[in-house]
């Protein structure tokens, strides 16, 4: 029987969790290869081979069939195009990772309170300056569906590599969506989240392959 | 069910009979764009469009689209040919369009156009032009509605003006409209403690350069919203009564001939302000007068409002079949379409246009 391959978050907090996890249920991750290498194996258990990757490539793997398992932000699924949900399944959500995607504006903008008045102060933005707002994100689709069941249609998505909560007092945008888990990053650049802005609440998940759905490793991670 | 070689005969034989038709009644044919600067189309519509266009870049980065319907690129050859006058078009082409599941459909659309004429007759020319191919088919329906008097009813209502404006730009938008009416009905829409907070803060926001701009936008702009909008609270009483108002309104379903009396008489029972109708009321008149006797044609407020850029008389010539609605013609008006696509000013335009698809297969 072929090994099951895990991924895992290859650096920051998410990372720090995920190992902690695995702990938990007995699967205590190995740098056999050395503190800088990229793969790991589980103590006790040759089942398994893993691999540190982004948490987004993680997603993706599964998605191709080169990973089974892997540990990644709910919020990286979703955003995929929704093919991605018919081979990649949430197996679990975890009790870490925690972070919402919210529509964040500039602090001083008090008129707009909810998404009803950013509808409107969207069509008087193109009306006035000739051009549809826009909106800086690292996630475009999420943000893109959501404008539009608020009935927001006058925007245009701005990507974003990093940095976004800089984009309105830049010029590069009029407003942001960014994930937050405190909010503290969007106040200390002065911006706001609108009162109903919440476009998803996210949390690190196991996702596993459609393909070993019933593998019964699975009864470890539960 | 005809296949192949066959179809593709009946489609080619039908056409040549219609856009000779068309050329009686003085329609030039005009060949069209297959693509459209997406960012065109984009800057009118707004986001929502690129879900049901094909759209890719060229090797520069520049966003271009196979042309979701044939009016628009009409509209974009009488700008392009900078025309100024009255201008008769028709044409014979596809239309592509994607499905919810993101599968391409074409069209294969037979149409004509009248952009900026001056003449109150143009509408009846350009409907008699798109039913007449069509008067031989048995049980032959049509539905005539009119969004521009959807605007002289909210208009004509007690609302706050930025409730007007959002009811107006999402008539088009089914559902989301439908969320709308059930927020106007329910829910008072000023925050009263975060509005007590921003007052405060609004005193801060008074001292600073009034053309500062933060975010895109002007400090003077904020603090004019801002103040417009709690001096002008949407009273629940009234919200609830406003929405049956539109609702009852969005009823009215019948026949040409009584559309102008059962309008006056809605207008009259819910004691709204009815002096801008007129213009409207005329036009149906005209069009019953002209047509009313040719066809059996109803009229339906709550017709037409799938395509955003319709601003008045909207048409549709259908036949029930195994109680199913085949779509065989439809069109209107869209005096706002030309200004939006970059011409200098809004002019007067109509069209429609003839599902070919459709037709072989009755």
């Amino acid at each position: 029987m072929s090994k099951i391959k895990i991924g895992l978050p290859s650096k920051g907090r998410l990372k720090d969790e995920s190992l902690a996890f695995l702990k938990s249920k007995n699967l205590e991750v190995m740098n056999s290869f050395g503190e800088r290498n990229y793969f790991f194996n589980i103590k006790n258990n040759s089942e398994i081979d893993g691999v540190f990757l982004h948490a987004r490539e993680i997603i993706e793997r599964i998605n191709d069939g080169t990973l089974d398992i892997g540990i990644s932000g709910l919020d990286l699924l979703k955003e995929l195009p929704d093919v991605y949900s018919q081979n990649v399944k949430i197996f679990k959500k975890l009790n870490f990772g925690f972070a919402d995607l919210v529509v964040a504006i500039p602090k001083d903008w008090l008129d707009v309170q909810n998404m009803a008045d950013l509808e409107e102060v969207s069509f008087e933005f193109r009306e006035k300056y000739g051009r549809r707002m826009r909106v800086a994100t690292k996630y475009p689709n999420l943000t893109e569906s959501f404008f539009l069941s608020k009935g927001v249609s006058q925007f245009r998505v701005v990507p974003s590599l990093g940095a976004t909560e800089s984009y309105p007092f830049t010029g590069s945008s009029e407003l942001i969506t960014d994930i937050t888990s405190t909010g503290s990053t969007l106040k200390a650049n002065n911006l706001r989240i609108i009162n109903d802005g919440t476009i998803l609440k996210s949390s690190a998940c196991i996702f596993v392959s459609k393909k070993i759905a019933n593998s019964k490793f699975l009864n470890f991670l539960k | 069910m005809k296949q192949g070689l066959e179809k593709k005969r009946l489609k080619e034989d039908l056409s040549k009979k219609i856009l000779s038709n068309f050329k009686k009644n003085k329609f030039i044919f005009t060949d069209l764009d297959l693509l459209i600067d997406t960012n065109l189309l984009t800057e009118r519509s707004g986001e929502q469009f690129k879900k049901f266009t094909l759209t890719y870049k060229d090797l520069f980065g520049k966003e271009i689209s196979l042309r979701p319907d044939l009016t628009v690129s009409t509209a974009l050859k009488y700008i392009q040919e900078k025309k100024n006058k009255e201008e008769k078009y028709c044409y014979y082409g596809s239309a592509y369009r994607l499905d919810k599941e993101g599968d391409l459909k074409v069209f294969d659309q037979i149409g004509c156009e009248i952009i900026n004429s001056n003449s109150d007759k143009s509408e009846n020319i350009l409907i008699n032009s798109i039913l007449e191919p069509l008067k031989k088919i048995k049980k032959l329906e049509v539905i005539l509605g009119d969004v521009g008097l959807f605007k002289v009813l909210v208009e004509s209502l007690e609302l706050p003006s930025r409730w007007k404006l959002r009811l107006v730009k999402n008539f088009s938008r089914k559902e989301y409209f439908e969320d709308m009416l059930k927020r106007l009905e329910t829910n008072y829409d000023l925050d009263q403690k975060a509005i007590k907070l921003d007052t405060k803060r609004l005193q801060d926001l008074e001292k600073l350069d009034p053309n500062e701009i933060i975010g895109g936008r002007t400090v003077s702009e904020i603090i004019k919203r801002f103040n417009k909008k709690i001096k002008d609270p949407r009273d629940s009483y009234k919200g609830k009564k406003n929405v049956n108002i539109i609702r009852d309104f969005l009823n009215i379903n019948t026949s040409i001939q009584k559309a102008e009396s059962a309008i006056l008489f809605f207008f009259s029972k819910n004691k709204l302000n009815n002096l801008s109708i007129k213009s409207y009321l005329k036009k149906i008149s005209r069009i019953n007068k002209e047509i009313g006797k040719k066809y059996s044609i109803n009229f339906k407020t709550n017709f037409g409002r799938n395509t955003d850029y319709y601003t008045g008389i909207v048409f549709l010539a259908c036949v029930k079949k195994n109680s199913k609605i085949i779509e065989l013609a439809r069109g209107g008006e869209y005096n706002g379409l030309l200004r939006t696509l970059g011409y200098k000013k809004n002019i007067s335009a109509i069209g429609g246009a003839i599902n070919l698809n459709e037709l072989i297969n009755l």
